[in-house]
């Protein structure tokens, strides 16, 4: 098969791919942002011993970790406004959608990583006569977060790839910009394959630092 | 003399089981006591009372003759915002050592009275100073913690406790991790401290150092005293058959006094 590859119509939308990687990073910096966050207090309170903070803290995670983010942005977007008084656009759906899944695995990552430290941690800045708020602060989550460091970049990583489900809802991400112009230009092998670069482009980098910090901790545990 | 610590009719309970069945214990300033007992006997578990990091079911325990927690009802509550200033004035070691590992062996030793007790940077570092070399270490101040061996750890450990400078400290079990030629450099360092004047309370399998540094020995069997008194009397002239048994176990293999010349 004869294909003359032809980029173009790429080079010619350029100004509506860069809105759209804008858009792209955009709604995973946000995303990324609201999971750490909230994700700090969901997993302190998976972490609690109080029932009124561990089970709902529980079953939110376990709602978010075990459903297709792809069917929690479509619900957040064509259910969600049914049931609530909300309006909502393709921005907040996606946002919606991505942040509370990002939430639930960070508060995972925060969970574990402060459970990966030795009892003995605690019991030494306790016997100093620290306080638990001390504890935390000076011991436990200095070394919990050089652990936590990896996987909250893999998890921002994988972000980034779930961003490109918001092109469902039609919001103006990278992807969903690369679908409207190659309708236009006819053009879907240079475009999609122009979206894969730029997509690698963007997150290779941030996967090779991953890479590097985890072999830099093993080194020194 | 006065009394640093009492311990009155401490009971400790883990769910159905009962570890500790009413302890009674005086010790004097600048004494050095050691418990001895089989595994399960309620040595640790006692140690662990005294500053709290288990809370007693019952009893008492008095520091410096302030009784500590609040009578209510027959029992005693115990407030944690009382407990943490209280743990800064008792001085503990571990097993483990659990030094922190992101801090070099110098800020290890200055944690303490920089975060708890508030001292200014230079008085910290002084401290540290100070400790470090008591221990031998100050050579070593730089290092992170990974870099050490066993012994160097437990001593760092030592002089972590030291820089509270507290009122008296609890080792537990401070040599079982160590291998065998590690051991003999941080039972010197505690007798160093014995000989000195500190006030201790050591758990230990070291039956030659529980001979040679205590004042008084403890034999625990089953969350009881079962015999007490000066070295001699208690290792080298047992009275209870527990007692026996547990030092014949101890000795059924034995060297001849080395020839090492």
């Amino acid at each position: 098969m004869e294909y003359t590859w032809d980029f173009s119509a790429v080079l010619a939308n350029r100004q509506l791919l860069l809105l759209g990687v804008r858009n792209t990073v955009v709604l995973g910096l946000v995303c990324l942002v609201t999971g750490l966050f909230f994700g700090l207090f969901v997993g302190a309170a998976r972490y609690s011993r109080n029932p009124v903070f561990h089970w709902p803290a529980t079953a939110f995670v376990e709602v978010f970790r075990n459903t297709p983010v792809l069917v929690q942005i479509v619900w957040f977007f064509f259910a969600f406004p049914i049931i609530s008084p909300f309006e909502i656009n393709a921005f907040t759906a996606a946002a919606l959608g991505l942040s509370l899944n990002t939430t639930a695995f960070c508060s995972e990552i925060y969970r574990a990583g402060i459970q990966s430290i030795d009892r003995g941690q605690w019991e030494a800045a306790k016997a100093l006569g620290m306080d638990y708020s001390r504890q935390m602060r000076r011991i436990i989550l200095p070394q919990a977060i050089r652990r936590m460091i990896p996987a909250f970049m893999n998890r921002a990583v994988e972000l980034m790839k779930m961003t490109s489900l918001a092109s469902v809802i039609a919001y103006g991400e990278l992807m969903h910009q690369a679908k409207t112009i190659s309708t236009i230009e006819f053009n879907p092998i240079e475009m999609y394959t122009a979206v894969a670069l730029i997509f690698f482009a963007l997150i290779y980098p941030v996967a090779v630092l991953v890479q590097r910090l985890e072999s830099r901790f093993r080194a020194r545990t | 003399m006065t009394e640093v610590l009492k311990i009155e009719n401490l009971h400790k309970t883990f769910g159905e089981l009962e570890v500790l069945k009413g302890i009674d214990l005086t010790v004097k300033r600048g004494e050095t006591v050691v418990l001895l007992g089989a595994s399960g006997s309620g040595k640790s578990t006692m140690l662990r009372c005294i500053n709290f990091m288990e809370i007693p079911t019952s009893g008492r325990i008095v520091l410096q003759g302030q009784a500590v927690g609040t009578e209510n009802g027959g029992g005693i509550v115990y407030k944690e915002k009382e407990l943490t200033p209280l743990r800064a004035r008792v001085g503990m070691v571990f097993q483990h050592f659990n030094l922190f590992p992101h801090m070099t062996v110098k800020q290890n030793v200055s944690e303490g009275p920089r975060t708890v007790l508030g001292l200014d940077a230079a008085e910290c570092s002084g401290r540290a100073d100070k400790y470090l070399h008591k221990v031998g270490l100050a050579w070593k101040a730089d290092a992170y913690p990974s870099q050490l061996s066993g012994g160097q750890q437990q001593r760092v450990a030592i002089a972590r406790a030291l820089a509270m400078e507290p009122e008296i400290m609890l080792f537990d079990e401070a040599t079982s991790a160590l291998d065998p030629e590690l051991v003999g450099e941080v039972l010197e360092t505690m007798k160093e401290l014995a000989d000195e004047g500190m006030t201790m309370l050591i758990v230990t399998h070291e039956l030659g150092f529980a001979y040679t540094v205590a004042d008084r020995v403890l034999f625990l069997s089953q969350g009881n005293i079962l015999e007490q008194g000066d070295p001699r009397s208690v290792l080298i002239h047992p009275k209870e058959e527990g007692t026996r048994n547990f030092l014949r176990g101890h000795g059924t293999f034995r060297l001849p006094e080395p020839q090492l010349d």
